[in-house]
């Protein structure tokens, strides 16, 4: 198992290096030259060739990416370009607020999800199957920023239960951090439990018809047992992705929903950040991101391993 | 037959599925008994019905299907039809108990054989935690495994077949059944692994007195260790009879052509190996005469226009035919 972790985690480390390529590139592949992209057209020579002189952009350009990956690994992203501060600082302050709403999106997904996906494989075919299923529909297809102004206007404007935008940081309580984000995080929620029912229901249906789960009801155990703890297990494998992918989705910043509800997360500032053309800003945020991805990615790998026996991880 | 407490008596028991509005009879109308403590084979090809006979027994048809019954199945006189969910759960696993053709499926994958074994004691029995680790030892020294406490650990997929199938069976036995249904518990194994099951099996009956429903393709399988058998074609039985007579002297055309399909392995060697013409009627057809008779080199004009009662020929002995095919005989 230790081994392993080691092994992705060396894993890790290749594809953070070539995805640090690409990151470097941005400056490239945009179009003109960076200097004129972030100071604009109507800049003189004289600061396009400071700003070049500074960015070290006249630099060859393995000289330049390597004093970036330098200054990466000893934790230094740079300086945002606009914001005149360290760019991990900046990223740092905008991240509590996208992983909060994130985890709260994603409890309120799974709470939806498990239990209507749950009964609609258990109860196929009927009226409750049929009525889950169009509602997954629904969500799959409603722009959860269009649920999220319905969610507004009925619970902030007509109730007043819920401030209709803002954010209150965790240090000023938990309960009015979590009464500034239920409304975003419900209309991310709705939207994500739609996947994850459908799997849900799909997966335990295949399992439904096993030969093993004949044997459990041969068993005589009561159905309830039958169902969460037979066929759940089972079904475990996709669904636990799927809520994986879900939670990078979520967790690399809902840039709509942010914006809506004022949330000042990971998902306004990247917006923000490309309008400002501040690239440093922007390659820091891809990159943490990237971390995101894969951790999430290999602890869905270590779970696969704790629910089925026959994923062995430490073999070859 | 004449017995009078029998452990388990089917009478004129029909299985019915339902699919978009149709009907289609599996089963239709099936009588027969198990004594306590006997092996009954239960001997056809596939899609006679008898996969869907056995499962119908304990109810386990109605979870993926849409199924209906008819007649009763008295099992210990309590009609198992009749039984609430409850009620229905106590039988299972403890008084009738099952196991399946290919126990890598039948396992559940992500529980070791140990948890598998333990549950239906926890379900069943008020033993306390301790007491059942040693009972799941003991039942997998009882089925022969030689070193319990490491298999009992182990997950399915680590076990060999025949290792799986005999998991299987201390599951099945836990709670110390009257009855064991098993659905062609050998079929996914090689022979060898197959000739120590079906040992395995008999000396359960013999030392635990459990009864034994043996459903199986293999009249082999049926001369060596079942007390009688029955034959089903076409989700009815044919004929019944001593295991052993129903191998050397069939009585039904049916079972005849069965018993001369076998190839053998001393006396001549016959330039072909007989086999049954046609293939197995659809469940949908509407037979008027007797199911067989299409296919029946005795068949006459009555066996296609009426369907023969079922006649008692002796010595234990009955088929649902219209003559004595060896007599040359009408039973009537």
């Amino acid at each position: 198992m230790v081994k392993y972790i080691f092994k992705r985690l060396g894993s890790m480390v290749v594809i953070l290096l070539i995805v640090s390529l690409f990151i470097f590139s941005i400056v490239y592949l945009i179009p003109g030259d960076a200097a004129t992209a972030v100071l604009g057209m109507e800049a003189s020579a004289e600061d396009i060739a400071n700003f070049t002189a500074r960015m070290g952009l006249d630099q060859p350009l393995w000289v330049q990416y390597g004093r970036w990956l330098g200054g990466i690994l000893t934790g230094d992203f740079g300086d945002s370009i606009f914001m005149r501060r360290p760019v991990l600082e900046a990223i740092g302050e905008h991240l509590p607020p996208t992983v909060s709403l994130a985890i709260f999106a994603q409890l309120i997904a799974l709470f939806l999800s498990l239990p209507a996906g749950i009964v609609a494989a258990y109860k196929k075919n009927t009226a409750l199957d049929k009525g889950v299923l169009f509602f997954t529909l629904l969500g799959t297809v409603f722009p959860s920023f269009l649920l999220a102004l319905f969610l507004m206007l009925f619970f902030s404007v007509q109730l007043m239960w819920f401030p209709v935008a803002g954010y209150s940081r965790l240090e000023n309580g938990l309960w009015e951090h979590l009464r500034f984000l239920f409304l975003p995080a419900l209309s991310l929620g709705i939207a994500q439990s739609a996947l994850i029912t459908r799997m849900t229901r799909a997966s335990l249906l295949e399992v439904l018809h096993t030969s093993y789960i004949k044997t459990a009801r041969a068993k005589g155990l009561r159905e309830g047992k039958v169902v969460m703890k037979h066929a759940l297990k089972n079904a475990g494998l996709p669904i636990i992705t799927t809520i994986g992918q879900s939670f990078s989705v979520l967790i690399t910043g809902a840039v709509v929903i942010e914006s809506l509800f004022a949330i000042p997360g990971i998902g306004r500032l990247i917006l923000n950040s490309i309008s400002r053309r501040d690239l440093p800003i922007i390659q820091g945020i891809v990159l943490v991101v990237t971390v995101f991805y894969v951790v999430i990615n290999i602890i869905i790998d270590l779970l696969y391993g704790a629910i089925d026996p026959r994923v062995r991880l430490d073999k070859e | 037959m004449e017995q009078p407490t029998a452990l388990l008596e089917l009478k004129d028991f029909k299985v019915h599925f339902h699919a978009s509005h149709e009907k289609t009879t599996v089963v239709k109308g099936v009588n027969l008994k198990i004594q306590p403590g006997e092996i009954l084979g239960l001997v056809g090809e596939s899609g006679c019905g008898k996969s869907v006979m056995s499962q119908s027994l304990m109810r386990l048809l109605e979870y993926s299907a849409d199924v209906s019954y008819e007649g009763n199945i008295l099992f210990d006189g309590q009609d198992i039809l009749r039984m609430n969910p409850q009620e229905l759960r106590k039988v299972r696993g403890n008084e009738i108990a099952m196991i399946f053709q290919d126990p890598m499926v039948s396992l559940n994958p992500v529980f070791t054989i140990g948890n598998q074994i333990e549950e239906v004691l926890k379900e069943h029995t008020r033993l306390s935690k301790k007491e059942r680790k040693s009972r799941v030892l003991e039942l997998l020294g009882l089925m022969e495994i030689s070193e319990p406490a490491r298999v009992s650990k182990q997950y399915p997929h680590e076990l060999s077949g025949g290792m799986q199938q005999r998991a299987m069976i201390a599951i099945a036995l836990a709670c110390e059944p009257k009855l064991l249904i098993a659905d062609e518990p050998t079929t996914a194994l090689d022979v060898t692994t197959q000739a120590q099951i079906m040992k395995l099996l008999q000396k359960l009956n013999l030392e635990l007195g459990m009864a034994i429903l043996f459903i199986t393709h293999d009249l082999g399988l049926v001369y060596e260790s079942c007390h009688r058998a029955e034959v089903m074609y076409l989700g009815q039985t044919v004929e019944s009879a001593p295991g052993r007579d129903l191998f050397e002297l069939p009585k039904h055309p049916y079972t005849k052509g069965l018993a001369a399909s076998i190839p053998s392995l001393t006396g001549a060697r016959k330039e072909k190996l007989p086999v049954i013409p046609g293939i197995v009627p659809s469940l949908k057809e509407n037979l008027g005469g007797c199911a067989f008779a299409k296919r029946c080199p005795y068949a006459t004009e009555k066996c296609f226009q009426q369907i023969p009662p079922v006649f008692s020929i002796g010595e234990g002995r009955a088929i649902k035919c219209h003559y004595d095919i060896d007599q040359g005989v009408s039973l009537l």
